[in-house]
């Protein structure tokens, strides 16, 4: 890997078009290599490219809430009168900013992240977060804490546990996010009320049920859409301002309605159909899903936290009183999350076979960030269930350096053509 | 929207999706609201369905009653003097049992979720508690373990005591025994203006303190039930006694745990604090001795099929998405 030394402050050009090129790259071949792109997803390529290529300002309404990880819940800070902005970075050229913080082998996220925060014009440009909430999931994440605080951010350490099926992490959970709770209002000057939050909660379902309806229609084969397609949607979430998101999504939905009425296909009836889990690709790392559906593969589903975790899971509350509102938020957070973090992984192998299933899915690809070790570790127990239900998984250890290019694209070529003729065979 | 089933929609599975889609908690209300109407006050509409009924529907609510709770007779029957007991006449027992088997089969604990007066009256204060604003209590995990087993205790009394009393061991004062502790035998009889319950008995010292403790049950039940969602039917005997004889019953709630996620929706929803619901992702038939088969778990989880409620195999009633989310932004209008 090569080092490209840090550029001394006050150099803010330089850092843009860096990061900028890199980006481009990345949102031109997603647009202009391949066929049948939704037209609805020309809001998304829009803000990308305003975004992250033009590095346009982003607006937000009240204090301004980053978070580093799903777990943070972002109906507390909108009832609140918050933005929340996640600030999970998936650039190259701020993993590179970011590995002087962290050992040699550690995860390209973490480290882009703490690359993102320390440099001086960051992109996206959201402005200085009020708030960083980190909550305490793996050790990496954990130990960024301190080092974004000596950059002069304000940091909150949501305590998570690393255990989720006891009754006393649930309770330990509940508390913790009620002192969340306590901390916004501190920092929003705000008080939380079961109108506020139920509004919230509103707004945020509505997300989600947009989400799940597009989820939906990817079960649908031969694909309507493209996967890359996919994260990006989920990845604007991360930062675009909520109603535009679901008004697009919903958009969107309609196109995939009328796409499957008249029988469109966006790949061919044959492609393997392919799940996606492990670490989470973040803009512009969409590395392995491009790589994988320019190989002629079509990413139908995933199991990750800058996706379908970070979406698909809804909150049932039973009385709309406050305690109860917030207790079944905490829940939601925590109790279906399938974060390689915690001790038991039986929940995330089980999701993984439930959507194999439901997805007629051919064959998993795992993506594990060279240096996260949680998600390095369960990739034997993940694979062992994969395979005692007939599903291939490939197992990648990579991260955002593009230098490993060509050797994932044979990878991935044999992982999907192995596929191919495992199911001529079953023809 | 659900695209994987937009093709072509049967009749059948239209009204399935109607029926998934029910606004349950206000369905439900209405459905116990009925059966409340039906067992305390259809007495005066000559309506009598026999004295074997599988919840309390109070037979000391002399007039307005629909019919009678099985434990009334039972305890009087138990409580004969021995040689009349082991006799053939104790043949009407066991077709006692029968009938009262008969008609909880049907439901299941359905009757508890949908019908028992004494069940909806709890409903009916918690919805009072809800109105004020007020939050509910909950068990911890150690206390729920301890007291689930308390509901078993008193069944083994209601049973035992009359046994004891027909052999000559206990006072007849005390007959029959649960029902001068039970709270439906105060409470019941008060919708139809009858009052007569709420007395001590000073005829002797074993009815004094029968029916003083009986007053002191029924004190708990209100304050009990205002704090804590069904707070009675975690001790009712009768739920002690359906769970023993539960397993052919037609009424069914089962669970797929290969479609659960664990999320927990359907324990924060339970009355009964059941943590096997969200949590026990082998067991099919997940219905425990607590559950009131209410549905509620079903009407609250977001995995299609995850949790069903099935009669004679076929489900009536199933968790879905669309459902989920028609019932969720109902409730999160302003
Ligand atoms: S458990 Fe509750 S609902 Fe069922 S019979 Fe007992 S009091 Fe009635
Ligand atoms: S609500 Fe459904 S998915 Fe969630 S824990 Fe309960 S049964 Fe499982
Ligand atoms: S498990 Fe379900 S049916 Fe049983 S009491 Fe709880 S919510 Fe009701």
């Amino acid at each position: 890997m090569t080092t490209i030394p840090i550029h001394p402050a006050g150099k803010p050009a330089y850092n843009l078009s860096r990061q900028a090129r890199e980006a481009e790259i990345v949102l031109d071949h997603i647009t202009d290599d391949f066929d049948g792109n939704p037209a609805a997803m020309q809001y998304f390529y829009d803000l990308f490219r305003r975004v992250y290529i033009q590095g346009e300002a982003l607006a937000h309404e009240g204090k301004l809430i980053g978070t580093t990880c799903i777990q943070a819940p972002d109906e507390l800070i909108y009832a609140m009168g918050g933005t929340p902005v996640r600030l999970c970075n998936g650039s190259y050229h701020y993993d590179q900013i970011g590995a002087d913080f962290m050992p040699a082998k550690s995860c390209s996220l973490v480290k882009a992240t703490l690359g993102m925060l320390h440099a001086d014009n960051p992109i996206p440009r959201i402005g200085k977060p009020d708030l960083i909430v980190n909550p305490t999931t793996c050790d990496q994440k954990k130990k960024a804490s301190a080092m974004i605080e000596d950059m002069g951010y304000a940091v909150y350490d949501l305590e998570m546990p690393n255990v989720k099926d006891s009754e006393e992490a649930r309770l330990y959970w509940q508390r913790s996010v009620r002192q969340f709770a306590q901390k916004l209002r501190q920092v929003t000057g705000r008080k939380l009320t079961k109108k506020n939050l139920k509004a919230a909660m509103a707004r945020t379902s509505r997300a989600q049920a947009a989400f799940r309806t597009l989820h939906n229609f990817r079960k649908a084969s031969p694909a309507l859409m493209l996967g890359k397609d996919v994260f990006l949607v989920t990845n604007a979430f991360f930062f675009d301002d909520i109603e535009r998101w679901i008004a697009a999504v919903e958009k969107l939905n309609a196109e995939l309605a009328q796409r499957q009425a008249d029988g469109y296909q966006a790949a061919q009836r044959r492609a393997p159909r392919i799940l996606f889990t492990g670490s989470p690709p973040v803009f512009p790392n969409l590395k392995l899903p491009l790589l994988i559906e320019e190989a002629g593969g079509v990413v139908v589903a995933d199991e990750t936290c800058s996706a379908n975790r970070m979406l698909y899971d809804m909150t049932a509350v039973d009385e709309w009183l406050l305690h109860d509102m917030v207790d079944g938020l905490a829940d939601k957070y925590l109790k279906p999350c399938t974060c390689p973090i915690f001790t038991r992984n039986d929940d995330r192998r089980r999701r993984l076979l439930e959507l194999a299933a439901s997805f007629g899915v051919d064959g998993v690809v795992y993506q594990a960030f060279a240096g996260c070790q949680v998600y390095e570790m369960e990739q034997k127990s993940v694979a062992a269930a994969l395979n005692a239900k007939g599903i291939a998984m490939l197992y990648i250890e990579t991260d955002y350096s593009p230098d490993d290019h060509g050797q994932l694209t044979t990878r991935i070529e044999a992982f999907l053509e192995s596929i191919k003729t495992r199911k001529r065979k079953r023809a | 929207m659900t695209p994987s089933k937009s093709a072509c929609i049967t009749p059948l599975q239209a009204v399935r999706d109607a029926v998934n889609q029910v606004d349950f908690n206000r369905f439900r209300f209405w459905f116990q609201a009925i059966g409340f109407v039906l067992f305390v006050y259809g007495g005066y509409l000559a309506i009598d369905l026999g004295s074997r009924l599988p919840f309390f529907s109070c037979g000391y609510n002399q007039e307005g009653r629909g019919g009678v709770c099985y434990l009334l007779p039972l305890q009087h029957q138990l409580g004969r003097s021995w040689p009349t007991l082991f006799s053939a006449a104790s043949l009407a027992i066991l077709t006692g049992f029968l009938v009262f088997a008969a008609w909880f089969i049907v439901l299941n604990k359905g009757w508890c979720g949908f019908i028992c007066p004494l069940g909806t009256l709890q409903d009916w204060i918690t919805a009072l508690r809800r109105r004020l604003g007020i939050r509910y209590a909950r068990y911890s995990q150690g206390q729920f373990a301890q007291l689930t087993r308390i509901k078993y205790i008193l069944l083994a009394l209601t049973i035992l005591i009359p046994l004891g009393i027909g052999g000559g061991w206990f006072s007849r004062d005390m007959s029959p025994p649960f029902c001068l502790i039970c709270p439906a035998r105060m409470i019941l009889p008060i919708f139809t203006g009858d009052f007569s319950q709420f007395t001590i008995d000073f005829s002797s010292k074993t009815a004094m303190f029968m029916t003083a403790l009986g007053m002191a049950v029924t004190g708990l039940f209100l304050i009990g039930s205002f704090v804590k969602k069904r707070f009675f039917c975690f001790f009712c005997p009768m739920s002690a006694l359906h769970y023993l004889i539960s397993r052919p019953a037609l009424l069914k709630l089962k669970k797929d745990g290969d479609k659960c996620t664990r999320c927990g929706d359907c324990y924060r929803v339970c009355d009964m604090e059941i943590k096997e619901i969200a949590d026990d992702i082998k067991t099919t038939d997940i219905m425990t001795d607590d559950c009131t088969l209410c549905l509620k778990c079903v009407a609250s989880c977001p995995e299609p099929g995850a949790l069903k409620a099935t009669f004679v195999g076929i489900p009536i009633f199933e968790s879905t998405e669309a459902g989920f989310i028609k019932r969720m932004t109902r409730e999160h209008a302003p």
